[in-house]
């Protein structure tokens, strides 16, 4: 008989326990999450110093011949062009090439595919939350050129906040075309209000 | 035993033969095929256009996005001898030469944190009008084409899905066959 009455006890007392690891491991995903998106995510509005001709951190996005699109590397603007380096790729775009430079800004989720996996695996809705934290925003950099045979390219860089328009001045120094002039930029590209 | 195994391996090269007669007949038919839609479908060179936008609706790295992801989509279909840039002095002397136009009609820039919080809002979306036209102004397609990032993915990406749509629509379309002074 004792038995019998004490196996349900026994059961409960389990489930609860199983509950309560189970709240508490959500609760330390959630934090954890949280917190390597406070680590990658930018402050908004807050741009960084811009550099000199030393190079700057960027995403080639797509366009540059001979590298493949979404590498990081460092962008650099030398006196023969825009040179872009990254492990096992390089690719250069020469000043006189350059027909057009444009700049913007653009609002993303940080982490990429495999964080967001992992947000979506928090329970309760918790990717949710952390997705409203974990994103930055970025500068575009769209520069318009010709190859050798007049054919039209593009290419866009995705560089920290700030780096764009400093990019572009030092290339239009250079000697570099640009049809918006440096000082005048618009904002109207911002997407920031959007995001 | 040995009079049954002889029936036996007899029978399995009777099925077997006729069987593997069977799989040459149909790769042959379908390599033949392949053949055939190479022969028709590599008659046209393309020269892509950018899109055309009033100032300020297209941000140019979208707009530079979609031009670059559609040259390399088109030349993943196999659909033309070579796909041209703008501007490219090469595409002058090409016969049978078609010109691919866009006009945007359409730019929604959605928000990549909107869509991740809510699933059902902040959707990215470009449409374009798409006009292939040969040299002459003859009109061979035109259509309203859509790019969308609904879920998953930077705002970006809707380039990515646009460009993908517009080849997939010449690549399932049937092009007429160049004549001699067409498009020249």
């Amino acid at each position: 008989m004792p038995n019998v009455r004490g196996k349900p006890r026994c059961c409960a007392s389990l489930l609860r326990c199983h509950r309560a690891a189970l709240g508490a491991l959500s609760s330390a995903l959630l934090l954890a999450c949280l917190f390597c998106a406070s680590l990658y995510a930018h402050p908004a509005g807050a741009p960084q110093a811009p550099t000199g001709t030393s190079g700057v951190s960027a995403t080639q996005v797509l366009g540059l011949e001979g590298v493949k699109p979404n590498v990081k590397g460092t962008l650099t603007a030398q006196s023969s062009g825009l040179d872009f380096t990254a492990s096992g790729a390089h690719g250069t775009v020469p000043i006189a090439s350059i027909q057009d430079i444009f700049t913007g800004q653009e609002s993303r989720q940080v982490g990429g595919t495999a964080f967001g996996i992992v947000k979506m695996g928090v329970p309760y809705g918790g990717g949710r939350v952390i997705s409203l934290f974990s994103h930055e925003k970025v500068d575009t950099l769209t520069i318009e050129y010709l190859d050798a045979n007049g054919g039209l390219h593009g290419v866009v860089f995705t560089v920290p906040l700030g780096q764009a328009e400093a990019l572009k001045g030092q290339l239009v120094t250079l000697g570099a075309h640009a049809s918006i002039p440096v000082a005048s930029q618009p904002q109207t590209q911002d997407s920031g209000g959007k995001q | 035993m040995k009079p049954k195994r002889k029936l036996f391996s007899a029978v399995l090269a009777g099925i077997a033969a006729p069987a593997l007669l069977l799989c040459a007949v149909n790769l042959a038919f379908i390599s033949a095929g392949f053949a055939e839609e190479k022969m028709q479908t590599t008659a046209w060179a393309i020269q892509v256009e950018p899109v055309q936008a009033e100032e300020g609706q297209l941000p140019p790295d979208f707009s530079m996005a979609t031009y670059e992801n559609l040259i390399t989509q088109l030349v993943k279909t196999d659909k033309f001898q070579q796909v041209f840039r703008k501007g490219d002095r090469q595409a002058e002397g090409v016969p049978n030469l078609l010109v691919l136009h866009m006009t945007l009609l359409k730019f929604d820039r959605g928000s990549q944190t909107k869509r991740a919080v809510t699933t059902v809002a902040g959707a990215t979306k470009v449409k374009v009008n798409l006009k292939v036209a040969t040299r002459d102004g003859n009109t061979v397609v035109e259509k309203d084409v859509q790019g969308t990032v609904r879920f998953f993915g930077e705002n970006m990406k809707a380039t990515y899905d646009l460009a993908k749509s517009i080849a997939g629509t010449l690549r399932d379309t049937s092009l007429p066959a160049p004549s001699t002074g067409v498009g020249q």
